[in-house]
């Protein structure tokens, strides 16, 4: 397989990109903190 | 030039041994970042106990400062490399957390603002890097790179072009550089000149949000002068980033006219494709905390995490910009690009300038 054979193929594999997941790692985050499961993050 | 360029832009879900292959580099960012956390703490008191003078270096630059020695001397050995190249992955999700520091009215009023600034900016970017492009006499399609890498976003905003122009790899290599080598100059720069013209938290955010070109150095930028400087960048270059858009589709639709990329089907599907999601993110973790959805402790802690998400970040912009590896990239683009940010940085220094005294700050 070619190189530009590879990357087309890898950009029509479904699925999140990292920019989508990077937001819902982060509402996740959230939602946990809301839900009282991490109660004090420290800085 | 692996080292300067690893940047993931748009990747699908890797898989569980992808996934540990993430894991030593990951490791390498928090260490990074934490032992530049305990030498800020450490070193201020140190040099008060044996009355030395000593500057109070926050830790966003020791983080920066020790990821750059690492790169720079003994390198970032394979199995980092791939966890390391994450680093945009815990910006973006720190931008999202930060959110919940801005009410919703804030984000509109100081959004508008910067709406209307990054609208000159972006214009002004885009048409003085041409012409400086055609005078150094560069290929059109790195002209195209490195305006829009300087006027909207950095590497995303090249990666995201590259594509939709059919720019070369080489094209895509030499402006990528060009924009990290500049953006790690402006790490040092930036603050330097904010102080020596004494510009409040809000006025020097602003700036750096809409001079500097890679979203990553953008927030560290703001971060090294202050917290409220580092929240105002992030906010003007998130309104930076929400144009990557409408600038890849109209070089995109003006290189397939002249005959040299593919015409672009669906627009709106293209924006929507281009648009960065964690710009909504941020807009909604800001509505959720303006109508009260987290008590105060808890956005506390949201905001905490989002701290800790930017030091991860910090560590890998040190750890990712190795010099000799931008060095080999040539001249002409760097040059190209250096002109090019100095009069970005005058020109929206002016209108920050222009801005504060209409509003105020």
């Amino acid at each position: 397989m070619s190189r530009e054979t590879k990357a087309v193929a890898i950009a029509r594999r479904p699925g999140l990109s990292l920019d989508s997941w990077a937001v819902l790692l982060a509402f996740l985050a959230a939602l946990l903190v809301r839900a009282g499961i991490f109660r004090h993050i420290p800085w | 030039m692996a080292e300067a360029i690893a940047v993931p832009q748009a990747k699908p879900i890797p898989s569980i041994s992808q996934f540990l292959r993430l894991i030593p580099g990951i490791a390498l960012l928090a260490a990074v970042g934490y032992a530049g956390k305990l030498l800020e703490q450490n070193v201020g008191k140190y040099a008060k106990a044996h009355h030395w003078t000593f500057p109070n270096i926050e830790y966003v630059l020791w983080a920066i400062l020790l990821g750059l020695l690492i790169s720079n001397t003994v390198g970032v050995p394979e199995i980092f490399r791939a966890g390391v190249a994450t680093y945009e992955f815990w910006l973006k999700a720190g931008i999202v957390l930060l959110g919940s520091r801005f009410l919703l009215g804030d984000v509109l009023k100081l959004g508008g603002v910067s709406l209307a600034l990054v609208a000159v900016e972006i214009a002004v970017a885009i048409a003085f890097m041409t012409f400086l492009g055609r005078a150094f006499g560069l290929r059109p399609k790195l002209t195209s790179l490195l305006a829009v890498g300087s006027a909207v976003c950095g590497v995303s905003a090249i990666i995201a072009t590259q594509g939709a122009i059919e720019a070369d790899e080489e094209d895509s290599s030499f402006a990528i550089a060009a924009i990290l080598a500049l953006g790690a100059l402006s790490l040092f720069t930036f603050p330097l000149i904010g102080h020596a013209l004494h510009l409040s938290d809000h006025a020097y955010g602003l700036w750096a949000g809409l001079a500097v070109d890679n979203t990553a150095e953008a927030t560290a930028a703001g971060a090294l002068y202050s917290d409220a400087a580092g929240k105002l960048a992030v906010l003007a270059k998130t309104t930076r980033n929400a144009m990557i858009g409408f600038v890849v589709l109209a070089y995109a639709i003006y290189w397939a006219s002249r005959g040299e990329a593919k015409g672009i089907g669906n627009k709106a599907a293209f924006l929507w494709q281009k648009f960065p999601k964690f710009v909504l993110g941020f807009l909604l973790i800001s509505v959720l905390a303006t109508y009260s959805f987290f008590n105060k402790e808890q956005l506390t802690a949201v905001a905490n995490l989002s701290r800790w998400a930017f030091l991860l970040t910090f560590a890998g912009v040190g750890l990712r910009t190795n010099f000799k590896e931008m060095r080999k990239q040539g001249l002409r683009p760097f040059a190209v690009g250096a002109i090019g940010e100095v009069v970005i940085a005058v020109v929206t220094l002016g209108l920050v300038a222009g801005a504060g005294k209409l509003f105020g700050f």
